[in-house]
């Protein structure tokens, strides 16, 4: 791509760059910012945006008009929801998202949103307004230090003053944003710099290295031995597989491991999905309220293969008392987050996929079957005692788990589940049975209520051709709700469910179990969600009856479009197992 | 509490001083004194943050969260023995007329400090040492009227033969220069 001549800069119809241009001569002219922005953009692969336009971005709105037939742009109705609806459609993706808003408070309101990208290591790349360079730091109208305020919150940020700098700052965003430990990165634009004209000939160039940022995909072999030797003389070995499996896209090698040498699978929250549940070798997922064996049986692993998971404090417990008697091998791309929390006796440091492969002709083959039977004899305890009063109760109103379980029949455990954060989320993650790879998008490390909506949209938009359904709580939808009004006007099916028990069900639960029953502002009045739905232009029902269930998941399922089903479920149920907040892991309660 | 001295190379970039910052701040790890200057390399600064500590391990992590920075090309942790470092300090003190004369010669020899400036009535005199060195002669001083004082962070060099720079990532630095 070379120079433009100013025949192509007037079809492109940015007016008010030409007028900063010498009207006199200039029959060469080159780019503006905002129009290199959005070539940079064209250039990186990007397709799709999500955002909302406001003072300090409209040149590079005004630049967007053009590119309509190369960049969808996609107008949400709040920016957290843009921040969200791009942190789905990257889970589904697998590259990053991409959202544009304006200054002050359009940037401070996609706050919550990069915060839950960078715990949970999705790739964004925000492109803020700002004012332009003269009013910077001056408390201009809608100025608000973003790039202070993201700082702690990104892998990466800057500021673009000079038009010049877009393309390879573009280049460098995506990099890092994608490459090693996925994470978002923001892009602070000047007005100036948007309106500003190049001083040289547009040129993007992929980025493919930075001088002080270097992940390591493939691991030392050394490493990667050290790791073997544990897992061969292993008697009792465990995996943890987390986030950065589906990452790496390295469910086949994980697989593949887990099979030659016969060792049990656990996942993390947000490792769902990386293996069928129907696998014989998985034996359920970790965590505060995930399954009975998994958790127990960490005590007695003798080896602990930790594959890109972070050891949060919602799988370990007391992290003092976290696998103490185990060896721990740690698979992981980030190198700060090995010895963090468990200190490892085999640190691997490398991409999962990468990782495995190495691993896997190194380890002897193996079938740990008396190991392997333990998980399920906790299992057979969890089935009886919790799974069993779940799934068969006759009175009463509905329950969450039948709910998660009927709708995990009907779609044959192969939708992509979208959930919201609280007793929703962990009753979706129990009773889904997935069978598809990436088939859980949830806000897991910073548990962002109203997170499933947008999101939800978002990973449809990234999936055309997936079944996304998001499981939505009452409190949680009323965060976000007004993103129905962005699915509507962009003819997404997105399918939500509200599991609406009139509370804010897990900190009624807390307060419950650990607040003597002193319930603190937890219950709401609830509007009508489906009047609210209609009003959007949605379609939906209510189900309050157990019998009507089958029949309205039918038709939520079967509905051409978009559809809002509220299933009106018991209003003081808890999750159960639970490990609480500071016991070991073996602590863990079924009631 | 152990003294560690954090030496950390950068990019040098707008806003780098803060991002570095917030990661002693979310550990609330006080620094104890901080300096920033460019290396033999143009373009990489140098960042030299001491720090007091009970844990290692805790250092260790918090060395590795700040090579986690973009644009941080490496950090290093030492103990006080495995560096030459040394801090510099300035006192300002009154000589009124007819007040009690300076002692240059023990300035000099004694102390190895030096009268770097010859105001009406006062001088300027400069120390460099390690932060012991510094206090003796704050000490000796006291007997006249110190009207300034400030001392400068630590600057530390390792012992090890090869320069810090040399353990940099390769790369066409001429795209710095």
């Amino acid at each position: 791509m070379e120079t433009i001549a100013s025949v192509v800069l007037d079809s492109t119809g940015v007016n008010s760059i030409n007028e900063l241009a010498p009207q006199e001569t200039a029959p060469v002219t080159f780019r503006s910012g905002a129009q290199a922005l959005m070539e940079s953009l064209v250039a990186e692969g990007v397709d799709t945006i999500f955002g909302y336009p406001g003072g300090a971005i409209m040149p590079v709105y005004d630049a967007l008009y053009d590119f309509q037939d190369r960049l969808n742009h996609i107008l949400v109705r709040h920016e957290q929801g843009a921040g969200h609806a791009a942190q789905g459609y990257a889970r589904m993706q697998g590259r990053a998202g991409v959202c544009l808003v304006t200054s002050g408070p359009g940037a401070t309101n996609l706050v919550t949103a990069i915060a839950d990208a960078l715990i949970d290591s999705t790739p964004l790349v925000c492109i803020v307004g700002q004012v332009g360079r003269k009013l910077l730091g001056t408390d201009a109208f809608q100025e608000a230090d973003v790039m202070g305020v993201t700082m702690p919150i990104t892998k990466w940020n800057y500021q673009i003053t000079d038009a010049d700098e877009v393309p390879g700052i573009l280049s460098k965003a995506f990099y890092i944003a994608q490459s090693g430990r996925p994470g978002p990165v923001l892009i602070d634009m000047t007005k100036s710099a948007q309106l500003e004209l190049m001083t040289k000939p547009f040129h993007y160039e992929r980025c493919q290295s930075i001088i002080s940022y270097r992940p390591r995909l493939v691991p030392k072999a050394e490493q990667v031995e050290a790791a073997a030797r544990l897992i061969n003389n292993a008697r009792r070995p465990y995996i943890l597989a987390g986030h950065g499996v589906q990452l790496a896209k390295a469910e086949n090698e994980l697989r593949q491991l887990a099979e030659k040498a016969g060792i049990p699978v656990a996942t993390t929250l947000l490792g769902q999905s990386t293996i069928p549940v129907d696998h014989p070798l998985y034996v359920g997922w970790l965590g505060m309220h995930g399954n009975y064996g998994t958790n127990v049986l960490t005590d007695q692993a003798d080896v602990v293969i930790a594959i890109g998971m972070r050891f949060d404090d919602r799988v370990t417990g007391d992290a003092s008392k976290f696998i103490k008697q185990a060896k721990v091998i740690h698979i992981e791309i980030d190198p700060s987050e090995i010895d963090k929390i468990i200190k490892a006796d085999a640190p691997v440091v490398g991409d999962a996929k990468e990782t495995l492969k190495a691993l896997l002709p190194l380890i002897n083959p193996n079938d740990f079957t008396v190991w392997r039977n333990e998980f399920r004899k906790y299992d057979a305890i969890e089935h009886e005692q919790i799974t069993v009063p779940e799934l068969s109760s006759t009175e009463g109103k509905i329950r969450m788990a039948e709910v998660i379980d009927m709708l995990s029949t009907k779609t044959k455990g192969e939708a992509v589940l979208v959930t919201d954060v609280g007793q929703h989320q962990m009753m979706a993650s129990r009773y889904y049975q997935f069978r598809r790879p990436n088939s859980l998008v949830t806000s897991g490390g910073m548990g962002t209520m109203g997170f499933a909506l947008p999101a939800a949209f978002g990973a449809q938009v990234g999936a055309p051709d997936r079944q996304v359904v998001a499981i939505i709580g009452d409190g949680c939808f009323q965060m976000t709700l007004q993103e129905l009004g962005t699915i509507v006007q962009n003819k997404q099916p997105v399918k939500a469910i509200i599991l609406n028990n009139n509370f804010l069900g897990m900190v009624r639960q807390w307060q419950q179990l650990f607040h003597q029953r002193r319930y603190s502002f937890v219950e709401l009045q609830n509007p009508d969600f489906i009047t609210i739905a209609r009003g959007f232009g949605m379609d939906g029902q209510t189900c309050d009856a157990r019998e009507n269930l089958s029949d309205a998941l039918d038709t939520m399922l079967a509905h051409d479009g978009p559809y809002l089903l509220e299933v009106v479920v018991e209003k003081e149920e808890n999750v159960f197992p639970m490990v609480p907040a500071g016991a070991s892991v073996s602590q863990i309660r079924l009631s | 509490m152990t003294t560690y001295t954090i030496c950390i190379f950068t990019e040098n970039t707008i806003g780098l001083l803060n991002r570095i910052t917030i990661i002693f701040t979310r550990r609330r790890v006080n620094i104890e004194s901080l300096t920033v200057s460019e290396t033999e390399r143009k373009g990489v600064s140098r960042f030299t943050i001491v720090i007091k500590h009970e844990a290692r391990e805790d250092v260790e992590k918090l060395v590795r969260q700040i090579r986690k920075i973009v644009e941080v090309m490496a950090v290093f942790g030492y103990l006080n023995d495995e560096i030459v470092y040394n801090e510099i300090a300035l006192f300002k003190i009154s000589t009124p007329l007819g007040g009690k004369s300076l002692d240059v010669e023990t300035i000099n020899k004694q102390y190895k400090a030096w009268v770097v400036y010859w105001g009406l009535d006062y001088v300027v005199i400069e120390k460099t040492g390690n932060n012991e060195e510094i206090f003796d002669f704050f000490g000796y001083l006291k007997q006249y009227e110190i009207l300034e004082f400030v001392r400068s962070g630590r600057v530390a060099v390792g012992k090890t033969e090869k320069g810090l720079v040399e353990y940099l990532p390769e790369a066409d630095w001429a795209y710095y220069l």
